[in-house]
């Protein structure tokens, strides 16, 4: 067994010893993937998966590094550009992955990659039609 | 600032650019003649081309720390790097069909699901999954 392998093994039975817990928190993600379209809120998942609101957002921060509410966002912007790749409309896509209104999904999809839900969207288009070009 | 190159050294460039573009699915992005029979040569994932470019770069060759360095990785089993895939089992076994080696097979670390395997160049290649 290489050092790197035995370095891992040693840093996983540290770091996860609660294999019980590790389930509950990769099940809140699983469920968080599976239903992002809808209107997710922690009140909901902990009721769903019988933890504290509390102890299900300290959880997923300590096994994810992020909030559920930070994943959940990423998980619908990822989407996002799926939909939009596949020229679904910007306002049909804001929707489709769950978030509520045009202006904010806009402006957070600007903010993370540094263009509008639009420009991305003609860019991706355009290099489409280049690529059958060629 | 932005993020937009990562190199990974490696002891022949046309080799690894097969390796990577043929074995791994990466494309081309930049290959410009540096002189010495030495290229830029960049790739891209086919799903991200304006995401951040791969640079194989023929440091071991020129810089005799990064070949020691690159050494002493492979000999410790440490990955060099590690890219993002949707299933590591589904990449393991495609790649293995490819004839691909890997030096660990896909495991668990908490919600991480990886894989370790020889890119034929010098380095052993992560690839995860979180799960």
């Amino acid at each position: 067994m290489s050092y790197y392998q035995k370095k891992i093994d040693a840093i996983k039975d540290t770091l996860f010893p609660n294999q019980e817990q590790l389930e509950t928190v990769i099940g809140i993600k699983n469920y968080i993937d599976n239903n992002y379209e809808s209107d997710l809120n922690l009140d909901f998942i902990s009721q769903k998966r019988f933890v504290s609101k509390f102890h299900l957002l300290r959880l997923f921060k300590r096994y994810y590094g992020q909030t559920p509410r930070q994943y959940l966002i990423d998980v619908r912007l990822k989407k996002s550009k799926d939909s939009l790749k596949n020229g679904i409309s910007v306002t049909e896509t804001c929707f489709a992955v769950g978030f509520q209104s045009l202006g904010s999904f806009s402006t957070l999809f600007k903010s993370r990659n540094g263009k509008s839900p639009s420009q991305f969207q003609k860019e991706q288009l355009s290099r489409s039609i280049t690529n059958s070009d060629c | 600032m932005k993020i937009t190159l990562v190199s990974i050294p490696v002891r022949d460039q046309e080799k690894a650019f097969q390796f990577y573009t043929k074995k791994l699915g990466f494309i081309k992005k930049k290959d410009t003649p540096l002189g010495g029979g030495n290229r830029w040569l960049t790739l891209v994932s086919k799903d991200d081309q304006d995401g951040p470019e791969l640079l194989l770069e023929p440091g071991p060759n020129h810089f005799e720390p990064c070949k020691v360095f690159q050494e002493a990785l492979v000999e410790a089993g440490m990955p060099y790097t590690q890219f993002d895939v949707d299933s590591v089992d589904a990449e393991y076994e495609r790649l293995k069909n490819l004839g691909v080696e890997f030096s660990i097979k896909p495991s668990t670390f908490g919600t991480v699901k990886y894989a370790v395997f020889n890119d034929t160049c010098g380095n052993f290649i992560q690839i995860v999954e979180t799960i």
